[in-house]
């Protein structure tokens, strides 16, 4: 294995991403980065765009080989908003194809303990969401919502919310990332708000069942138990803007 | 009186049941809802309690006249009663708009036991049936019922509970002379032999009163630890006691006792995932939990003669009975162990709450204090002062200090 001074760039796409690692380790190199083809670049950055061939087969290949586990933990990372994500996952996956799903218990190696840490955040993260998630109804009668974590979990709740609201029209936005989920009772898009106007006047109904969850939400709270500390523990701060029962508390 | 006010009455009596879990369900759903296997905290409220489900009485009339319950006949508060219609609308759309998880209907004593079943049954086979809700409910069996209508309920839902009240049959006779054990007793009897993947496919559960009549920990912890046993319950709840009413035969206090409620809680998670039994932790003569440490560091402490254990090499159930690790912890080091021996850097790595393990653990031989600390008076001095100043110990309980 060689180290050079080289930064390499993939498509923004998760199989890209994978499709370089598995190139690089192929050719014994090791990067001085890897970089998302759109990032900031640096005057003085060397990069290389090898501009592969996103291999359709390797997301197989790793199940097989590794584990459906370690695809899992490997995407979970690319959806961190790590800055150093592609590099711990390169050496990441190296680690994988030495000690297969073994790798999981290596956890006094760095790169391994920081991989179950990250993979830990995002999923905890789209595990929150999934309740604090508030759709209110449009006057086409889509369910629309907003959102703004911190980790780019758009796609883990939209396949959450395709299961669960299998026949409503429903929209989540990412906020932060300028991304919209949009679903047809069929399949989810994910789609940039460049490309869509959505127009958000609420139903008639709408403000009727919001006035009613917001008298219910303060009425199931016990005064005698009052616990602010234990609540925002729960439900951090960062995420009541857009948690209707709460953001007038903000 | 218009829908609000209807929901704010009927919510706010059923605000005292502690169960709001939403797990143990794996419902795909066909249509509208589903269930999510680990359940899913939707909000918090003012308390900090998780709020999953859609808590609602179907009615706060009550035919009986619990002393502790603010809907016994005898107070005057204002009734409500929802139409079955009411509560699926409200269901529905706070379920699109994923506000809830699911329903849990409870129901004060309406005219009769057969009679209030047969309104919850008819609610949730409406919600079932014509709006093919397919996520989480949770439903009261109410207690003297007939056979035929537990059966019915238990197929439309995912949890049943019964609520047992209170820990001991005299504090049931004292406060709730209309409730009978034994009707308790029956119902959690049928939901064991009958569970199925189609009959109460969560389980069952169950709370009682804390502090509201004289039983013990031990009393407590001995019925609860019966009940696990007897009816295969998934959780016991334990609700300190809030004195909403004023009666000569309640106590006076003005706080609920909420440090107790949480050291039994916690006692309660050693019974069901650590393999503790109630003679471990407490017992007749010593019959009440410390409530300045946690029932796993205190049992560590009066057993020191067993510790420290070393982490390589020591037994799965050993290390459970480490203050400090827990199930997770515990089987992340029986699994990495395998590859490589661990050092105090690796477990800090894996989670392990250290500040509390380290009095009680080696690593490769080594103590991680110096090994003449390795005594009584300090390891105790110094956990209750990392427990008070967690801060996690509540208002109450700094009162005792005052």
């Amino acid at each position: 294995m060689k180290k050079n001074n080289y930064i390499y760039l993939y498509n923004d796409n998760f199989l890209s991403l994978l499709t370089l690692i598995k190139t690089l380790w192929q050719n014994k190199i090791i990067p001085a980065n890897i970089k998302n083809s759109n990032y900031q670049q640096n005057l003085f950055d060397a990069v290389i765009n090898l501009s592969l061939k996103e291999d359709d087969q390797l997301i197989k290949d790793i199940q097989k080989y590794l584990s459906k586990e370690i695809l899992k933990t490997m995407f979970y990372v690319y959806l961190s908003e790590n800055p150093q994500k592609e590099l711990i996952l390169f050496y990441f996956f190296g680690y994988s194809v030495k000690y297969k799903n073994k790798v999981f218990y290596y956890r006094n190696i760095t790169v391994i303990d920081k991989v179950l840490k990250i993979c830990k955040y995002v999923s905890n993260e789209s595990h929150k969401l999934k309740g604090f998630v508030r759709f209110r109804e449009l006057q086409n009668k889509v369910l629309y919502a907003e959102i703004a974590p911190s980790n780019n979990v758009l796609i883990l709740l939209s396949q959450h919310f395709k299961n669960r609201l299998k026949n409503e029209f429903w929209i989540i936005k990412d906020v932060n990332r300028g991304i919209l989920s949009i679903y047809d009772k069929k399949e989810f898009y994910l789609v940039s708000e460049e490309n869509v106007n959505v127009a958000t006047l609420n139903s008639t109904k709408e403000e009727l069942v919001e006035e009613l969850w917001q008298s219910f939400y303060k009425t199931i709270g016990i005064k005698e138990r009052k616990n602010d500390r234990c609540r925002q523990n729960f439900m951090p701060k960062k995420y009541w803007k857009y948690i209707l029962e709460v953001s007038d508390e903000l | 009186m218009n829908l609000k006010e209807k929901l704010t009455i009927l919510a706010d009596s059923a605000k005292y049941d502690a169960s709001c879990s939403s797990s143990g369900s794996n419902r795909k759903g066909n249509g509208f809802g589903n269930t999510a296997i680990s359940g899913i905290c939707h909000s918090f409220a003012s308390d900090g309690r998780c709020i999953s489900l859609l808590k609602i009485l179907m009615t706060n009339c009550c035919i009986y006249d619990c002393k502790y319950c603010l809907n016994r006949r005898s107070n005057n508060v204002k009734r409500a009663l929802f139409t079955p219609e009411e509560v699926c609308q409200i269901t529905v759309n706070f379920y699109k708009r994923n506000y809830i998880e699911g329903l849990f209907l409870s129901s004060g004593i309406i005219k009769s036991p057969d009679y209030t079943m047969n309104l919850l049954i008819e609610t949730i086979a409406l919600l079932r049936h014509k709006y093919h809700f397919g996520g989480y409910i949770h439903a009261k069996a109410i207690p003297g019922a007939s056979a035929y209508l537990l059966k019915k309920l238990g197929l439309l839902v995912d949890r049943l509970s019964a609520n047992i009240e209170l820990p001991t049959e005299s504090g049931l006779k004292l406060l709730a002379p209309n409730k009978n054990s034994n009707n308790i007793t029956k119902i959690m009897g049928y939901v064991k032999e009958n569970r199925s993947s189609k009959f109460v496919p969560a389980g069952q559960s169950t709370q009682m009163i804390i502090g509201a009549t004289q039983e013990t920990d031990y009393d407590i912890m001995t019925k609860s630890s019966m009940m696990y046993q007897n009816f295969n319950l998934k959780r016991v709840f334990y609700s300190a006691y809030i004195p909403v009413n004023k009666d000569k035969l309640l106590p006076s206090i003005t706080i609920p006792p909420l440090a107790r409620e949480h050291r039994l809680y916690q006692a309660d998670f050693l019974l069901r995932f650590y393999k503790f039994k109630v003679e471990d932790l407490i017992s007749q003569d010593n019959p009440h939990f410390n409530l300045l440490l946690d029932p796993k560091a205190d049992y560590a402490l009066r057993h020191l003669d067993k510790f420290p254990k070393e982490v390589n090499t020591c037994s799965y159930q050993e290390l459970l009975e480490v203050p400090g690790i827990g199930v997770v912890s515990a089987k992340r080091i029986i699994s990495s162990r395998k590859y490589f021996s661990l050092t105090f850097q690796d477990l800090k790595k894996m989670g392990i709450v250290l500040k509390r393990a380290k009095y009680f653990i080696t690593c490769r031989g080594r103590y991680f204090i110096n090994p003449t600390l390795f005594n009584k008076s300090f390891i105790e001095k110094n956990l209750v002062l990392e427990e008070n100043t967690q801060n996690n110990l509540k208002k109450e309980q700094l009162s005792l200090f005052s």
